[in-house]
Parts: structure tokens; C-alpha cells; sequence
């Protein structure tokens, strides 16, 4: 398949502070890519860096067939991280104003303004001015105003932060709907279950290094399977069990307890159900299960996707800075 | 539309179609308009006061009469200066100078008839102005009452509301003459109303000098020539126009130069804090970035840069058409003199450049620093010192109309950052051309320096989160993102 973007030993520094170091990674046309990491990983800067606000200190970046971002912002769609439209605009005039920014002429830009909102079921908000509107639907009206000119590729930072369920199954939806025209999907995002849901592919980052590149599948197999048992168990008698790396309490009710025991690489865990039957373990319920991409994280950075390494890296900034 | 020409007209719009910019458009030229009607109306509102004078003892030393003489005196002075004022606008200064020497010698209405030879379209609608105070002969019961509490009693009876309609005065002044000082007691219906109070005090002082020269044997009628003696003075000067008097138009220059410099100030400063707070809103509600990704940063700050002169030259327009409509139809030969001026020398193109090339100074630091703030209170560490360095240039304006080569004048004119202001102040005295053409190159080299230095800062300042400081700043400066 032919890229839509390359990326080839890109590095970020700010004085003394690496915020990226040595990425590179391929995202192909057509395709949804998860750019995977925990806040403050350094996903926000390479997005920057692929559309040109920000130089990289070394490295390449190719895009849509240009070596810098900037000459093709006409052909890229861009969600930012921090959202935010002109709040006195009417949500058809903003969308207009951005997609006339893209060239889509301001008659144009109006029609599909109100067909994209009527679709995102926002018909009755077009009148509105967007401080009228709650977060939710401010949410979808920028992200039509990213669209709107209808780019071939497409960069989404944390496009499902702020939004409700029922809003976060919609925005799955239209980034499949995008896919499905044609448009190559970058986003960014530090909660798995979309990416998995979504993504043909995953690079996931951390403390500035990309820790994987690949599919969902590919990722899940470099983390083990897990055993979770149920039942009045001993921690110290599930840790012996054969094929078993280590034990996790999760919950602990009435004398009971659920232990995540974690698999050792190629162990399937037959092995050990058969062994705690047959010590006599009080196993009530069994279930053996797949590693998600949450778990592949771990294993593959050694970092929790949810915590915040923005906070110390921000840190690490401001103090190369001065 | 090109993406700058896009974001200028909203830029523009965003201003434009709030009730607040049409509101600060009219209310100028309103305000202005009812600052001087107002006091016309009210004077015109104001009914005449009906005082009656009366004369205490020592009876006949003729005081009340030397009084009402110095009340009807000050009306006349009055009517003469009305007279004046009203032909200046149609026949400037000179002419309302020679309808008062009319009237002041040949009497009243030789000088209306003046008044309609020198500004015929003036004279035609004259009407004198109201006199302040009506002397009424006083009741013959308040005249007879015994002097004292009796007297006091009887004022309060005509003063007050149940006086009858017809009789009822608003104030009874009760002259005394002790001693040969002339002194008054003054009743007044209305204890704040010092209109009387005024005016007799006035007339008091006038009676008291005349019985003084009169005294010291001098005729009453010299005092009064004196007294209307002005002296008959020209002033002369080799660069006036006509090359030997100096006339209101030879001065009209420097006052139209301090006008425009304080004009363009406030238009210079006013514009760029309109920049500053729309970047300053943007930041603060992340639109920065969503524009950066479609625009660069050089359209996005000449965009607004643009949108907001546009904003600027309307207001510019709407008050210089209205102020200009409203002086050609009360003082056309006025308005015809600014206008030569204006057209003289190259002047209003002058103005015109500085007030491109101070916008353009002011307008793109106010956006760099904007980009680096999401509220006032940010701004305010590089806003502080800068505005104070602002005042500068209003203080040394001053200074340019009446010794416009005086050194620090010069120098500060020559100073890119003052040059809008100053240079403007003091360009209508015919300073060296060659100062004038290189205080204008420093000035679009600096502009040119600043705009760099600018679109330099608003990138970097528009995604970073950096608390704004001079070393931040110029970092970003430095840095450029």
C-alpha cells in the first residue's frame, strides 16, 4: 500500500527537554491509525510536527507527498487537542469560515455545512450561536468544521475526551465514515477501547519513544493471556499454579475473591485450571481471556496508559526552557 | 477570498455586527453634538429672573441706579459678544472682530447691521440672546416696610410659592451703601440659584470703582471709554502666508498638526487593543491553533491586522464625515481653511503614512503579545511599561506648537515609536524635508522590523503555554517556534 504519511527518525527538543526521540512510522492511505500513548507522551508535539506548526529538530516527515505540512493544509483536516470555535458564531457560519479557510467557497462551505450538521443531528442547532451549544455538540460541530473541506487525510488529537458514551459511539462512526470515503485517519487518543474498535493499525508512544508499531491483533500478542479465577482462593496457592507469571487480587466479596492471574508467554492456561482442580482450589468460575491493547501497553511500555506523564514531562519543559 | 482577505472580513464582521460598535459609533458624534447643544438648550430653558432692586438707607445715594446702569452695561456686553460669535463662523475671527467695533461704538444695532454685511446668512437669523435678569420696579409695601425684620418678611411673601401669580419676583435685592461701601442683601426665591448673587456682586464692584473714580474727580464717561478701549494690535511674522500679518490661518496649521497627533493616537492605540483582546479571546478559547493549521501565521496576523483597520478607518470615516458635514455647515470659512491645510505641503498624505506605519507598529506587537495571554491580567506585564512609554509622546505634542524645533521635539519625532505621533504634531510647521522623509523610513523600517519580530512571537506565543514575561518573549522571539 502507498503511505499517506512517513515519518523517519523524527526528535523534538525544547532547550534540554526531548519531548520525541528518534520516531518513525508509517501510516497508509486509506486506513485508520491510533496514535497511542499516556498524556504527556509526546503525541501532541508529532502531530504538530506532521502538519508543520512546529519544526522538528531532526528527522523527516513526509505527507500526502510533501515534506512539509504546511504545503498541503488545504488536503488535511485538523482536530486539535484544546477545542474551541468563535462562541458569537452561528455553527454554519464557522464551519463556512474554516472550510473557506481550506478553499471550499463560502456558498459551498454553507451547504455542507447544514447537510453534515443534519446528519450529526444538529439540524435544529444551526441558528444557534456556539455558546448556546453544549460541549457535546460544540464537539461535533468542530470536528465537522475539520472535514468540511473534505481533506484526504485526516489528524484527530484526543477526538473522544470530553465526550459522552453515546457521543463517542457517533465519532466512531463518522471516523469510520471517513475511512470509507477514502481519507486516511490519524488520531491520537490515550483510551484503547476506541483504538481498538477503530484502528487498522496502532503506533503507541511513550515518555517520547515509539514502544510498537503494528495491528491491534499484533499488539495483543506481545502481551500474555490472563486466567481469572473466582472463589474462596489462596493468592500464594494461584501464584504456584503451573504456567502462572503472577497473581492480581481485583475484588475481594464475602470470602470470596477475583484473582487475575497472569500467563507466562505460550502458556494457553489448561495447564493450570487442571492443576487447581486437582489440588482442590475452590474455584467457583474460570474464564480464560485475551490480553487487550490496554494490557499490550503495559506490557510493551511498562507504563499505565491513564496515568499523566504530562505533569513531570511539563515539568522536564519548563525547566529546560529557562 | 484568499485565507488573509477571509479572516480580515471576519475579523471585521465579528466587530461590525454588534450593537456595541454602532453604539461607541454614533455615541461620539451624539455625545459630542448634545456637549454643545445642551448648554444652548438649557440656557434658552432657563426663564428670565424678575428681581426687584431696593434702595436701603441712606436713601438717594443713588446706588440702585448706579447698579441697574452696570446690569444693563454687562447685557449689552453681552449682546456685543453674541453679535461676534455668531459672525466668526461665516466671516472668521477678523470679521467678528469689526462687527463688535461696530457695535461697540456706533451702538447695537449698527452693529446687527454689521453683522449682516460681514455674514449675511448670520445676521438674517440673529436673534439676541435672553437676558439672564428682568429688573422690575419693586412693590410699594416692600419699599414702605420698616427696614429689618419688617422688610425680610415682606421679601419672603414675594419670594415664596404663595406669593401671588404676577407679583411673585426671584429675588429682592436690598442695596446699603454704609459708609460709602456699597453692599447688597440678596433674597433669592431658590437658595442654590447664584445667578443674582452673581451678577450683583458684579455690578457692586462696578458701582464701587465708578464712585471711586468719581470721587477722585474723574468724569464717569472716561471710565466708560477706558473701559471699551482695546488695543489695536497685528502681529507680524516672516513665515506668514501673507508674508508680514499673521492671521488665524497661519496658526491653524499647528493646531490642526496637535489634532491629528492625538487623532491618530488614539485611533493607533485603540485599533491595536481591539487586536490584542480578539487575539488574547482567541487563545483562550484554542482557536490559535485551528487557525494555524489552516492559515499560516503571517496570513492569520495580516488578516487581522487588516480586518481591524478596516474597523478602525469606518470609525476614522464615519466621525471625520460627520464632524466634517457638521463644521462645513456651521463654520464653512473654518472648514475651507483646515481643508487647504490639510492639502498643503503634502500633509494629509503624511498623516495618512503615519498612521499606516504607527497601526502597523503598535498593531502587530499588541497581536504577538496577545497570542502569549488568554486574559487581560496577563498582558499586563508587557502592556504596563509599554503604555507608559506611550504617554511620551502625548506630552512632547504640546510642545510642538509653539516651539515645534525645540530639540527633544526633534528628537523624539525622529524616534520610530513616537514618529507616528509627533512628527504628525509638528509636520505642519514645515520642518526640513529631509527629517520629515527620514523620520518616515526609520518609521516603516522599524514597522518592518516589528512585523517580523511579531510574526515571529505570535507563532511560538500562539501554542505555548509559557506564562508571558519579557524573557519568554523575546525567547519566542529568538526562537520563533
Amino acid at each position: 500500500m502507498v503511505a499517506a504519511l512517513t515519518l523517519d527518525r523524527i526528535s523534538k527538543r525544547y532547550g534540554g527537554f526531548q519531548a520525541v526521540s528518534d520516531l518513525s512510522f508509517e501510516v497508509e492511505k486509506g486506513t485508520i491509525c491510533g496514535f497511542l500513548g499516556p498524556n504527556g507522551a509526546g503525541k501532541t508535539s508529532t502531530l504538530r510536527m506532521i502538519l508543520g506548526l512546529q519544526s522538528a529538530t531532526s528527522g523527516q516527515i513526509e505527507i500526502l507527498g510533501a515534506d512539509d505540512g504546511r504545503k498541503v493544509r488545504d488536503r488535511i483536516g485538523f482536530l486539535p487537542e484544546e477545542r474551541g470555535l468563535y462562541k458569537k458564531m452561528t455553527p454554519v457560519d464557522a464551519i463556512a469560515f474554516f472550510g473557506g479557510l481550506k478553499g471550499v467557497p463560502a456558498s459551498e462551505g454553507r451547504k455542507r455545512a447544514r447537510e453534515m450538521l443534519t446528519q450529526m443531528g444538529l439540524g435544529d442547532a444551526q441558528k444557534k450561536k456556539m455558546k448556546e451549544l453544549s460541549k457535546g455538540m460544540a464537539q461535533k460541530v468542530q470536528l465537522i468544521a475539520s472535514v468540511v473541506h473534505r481533506p484526504e487525510f485526516v489528524i484527530l488529537d484526543e477526538p473522544f475526551s470530553g465526550l459522552d458514551p453515546m457521543n463517542q459511539q457517533g465519532l466512531e462512526a463518522m471516523i469510520r465514515a471517513l475511512a470509507a470515503d477514502g481519507a486516511t485517519v490519524l488520531f491520537s487518543t490515550h483510551v484503547m477501547q476506541h483504538a481498538e474498535r477503530l484502528c487498522d493499525k496502532v503506533v503507541l508512544l511513550a515518555r517520547g519513544k515509539k514502544a510498537f508499531e503494528g495491528t491491534v491483533d499484533q499488539a495483543r500478542a506481545t502481551s500474555p493471556r490472563f486466567l481469572e479465577l473466582e472463589g474462596a482462593l489462596d493468592v500464594a496457592a494461584v501464584a504456584a499454579l503451573p504456567g502462572v507469571s503472577g497473581v492480581e487480587v481485583l475484588n475481594i466479596h464475602d470470602g470470596a475473591c477475583t484473582l487475575r492471574a497472569g500467563l507466562t508467554p505460550g502458556a494457553g492456561g489448561q495447564e493450570a485450571l487442571k492443576s487447581a482442580f486437582l489440588s482442590g482450589l475452590d474455584v467457583r468460575r474460570f474464564q480464560i481471556k485475551e490480553p487487550t491493547l490496554h494490557d499490550a501497553f503495559i506490557a510493551l511500555t511498562g507504563d499505565h496508559p491513564d496515568e499523566d506523564q504530562s505533569i513531570a514531562r511539563d515539568a522536564l519543559k519548563a525547566e529546560a526552557a529557562r | 477570498m484568499n485565507r488573509t482577505l477571509l479572516i480580515a472580513h471576519r475579523e471585521f464582521m465579528a466587530y461590525a455586527r454588534t450593537v456595541g460598535f454602532w453604539l461607541s459609533l454614533l455615541a461620539f458624534p451624539l455625545f459630542g453634538a448634545l456637549g454643545g447643544a445642551i448648554p444652548i438648550m438649557m440656557k434658552h430653558a432657563e426663564p428670565a429672573r424678575t428681581v426687584a432692586l431696593v434702595q436701603a438707607a441712606p436713601a438717594g445715594s443713588g446706588l440702585a441706579e448706579a447698579v441697574r446702569q452696570s446690569l444693563e452695561n454687562e447685557q449689552a456686553r453681552g449682546d456685543i459678544s453674541a453679535l461676534r460669535m455668531a459672525a466668526i463662523p461665516e466671516a472668521g475671527v477678523a470679521g467678528g472682530d469689526r462687527v463688535r467695533q461696530v457695535a461697540e461704538t456706533e451702538g447695537y444695532q449698527a452693529g446687527i447691521a454689521a453683522l449682516k454685511r460681514e455674514a449675511p446668512r448670520a445676521g438674517a437669523s440673529f436673534k439676541a440672546p435672553r437676558p439672564n435678569l428682568t429688573l422690575v420696579a419693586p412693590p410699594a409695601e416692600l419699599v414702605s416696610a420698616a427696614p429689618g425684620e419688617a422688610q425680610d418678611a415682606m421679601a419672603r411673601r414675594y419670594l415664596g410659592d404663595d406669593a401671588l401669580e404676577g407679583e411673585k419676583l426671584s429675588a429682592v435685592v436690598f442695596l446699603t451703601d454704609a459708609n460709602g461701601q456699597p453692599g447688597a442683601r440678596v433674597w433669592t426665591a431658590r437658595a442654590t440659584d447664584d445667578a443674582v448673587e452673581d451678577a450683583i456682586r458684579d455690578a457692586l464692584k462696578d458701582a464701587n470703582r465708578r464712585q471711586v473714580f468719581a470721587a477722585g474727580g474723574i468724569d464717569p464717561a472716561v471710565v466708560e471709554q477706558t473701559d471699551r478701549f482695546r488695543p489695536d494690535m497685528a502681529v507680524f511674522s516672516p513665515k506668514a502666508r501673507s508674508g508680514g500679518e499673521v492671521s488665524f490661518r497661519d496658526k491653524l496649521p499647528t493646531v490642526v498638526g496637535l489634532a491629528v497627533g492625538f487623532i491618530l493616537w488614539s485611533l493607533i492605540i485603540t485599533g491595536a487593543s481591539i487586536l490584542l483582546n480578539s487575539v488574547m479571546e482567541e487563545k483562550s478559547n484554542k482557536i490559535l491553533e485551528v487557525l494555524l493549521s489552516s492559515a499560516s501565521a503571517t496570513e492569520i496576523l495580516t488578516g487581522k491586522v487588516l480586518g481591524v483597520a478596516l474597523l478602525t478607518l469606518t470609525v476614522l470615516f464615519a466621525w471625520g464625515g460627520l464632524g466634517g458635514i457638521g463644521l462645513i455647515a456651521a463654520a464653512p470659512d473654518v472648514a475651507r481653511d483646515i481643508g487647504s491645510v490639510l492639502m498643503s505641503n503634502g500633509l494629509l498624505i503624511y498623516f495618512l503614512l503615519f498612521m499606516v506605519g504607527g497601526y502597523l507598529m503598535y498593531a502587530v506587537l499588541f497581536a504577538a503579545i496577545g497570542a502569549f495571554c488568554e486574559t487581560p491580567r496577563d498582558a499586563q506585564t508587557l502592556m504596563g511599561p509599554i503604555m507608559m512609554v506611550l504617554v511620551a509622546p502625548l506630552l512632547v505634542m504640546q510642545m510642538a506648537i509653539r516651539t515645534p524645533d525645540a530639540t527633544v521635539v526633534k528628537v523624539m519625532s525622529l524616534i520610530p515609536p513616537f514618529t507616528p505621533f509627533v512628527m504628525a504634531a509638528r509636520a505642519p510647521s514645515g520642518p526640513p524635508l529631509i527629517e520629515i522623509v527620514g523620520a518616515l523610513i526609520g518609521m516603516f523600517l522599524f514597522a518592518a522590523l516589528m512585523v517580523w519580530v511579531a510574526g515571529r512571537a505570535f507563532r511560538a506565543g500562539a501554542l505555548s503555554d509559557v506564562k508571558l514575561n519579557w524573557k519568554s518573549f523575546i525567547g519566542a522571539v529568538r526562537g520563533g517556534g
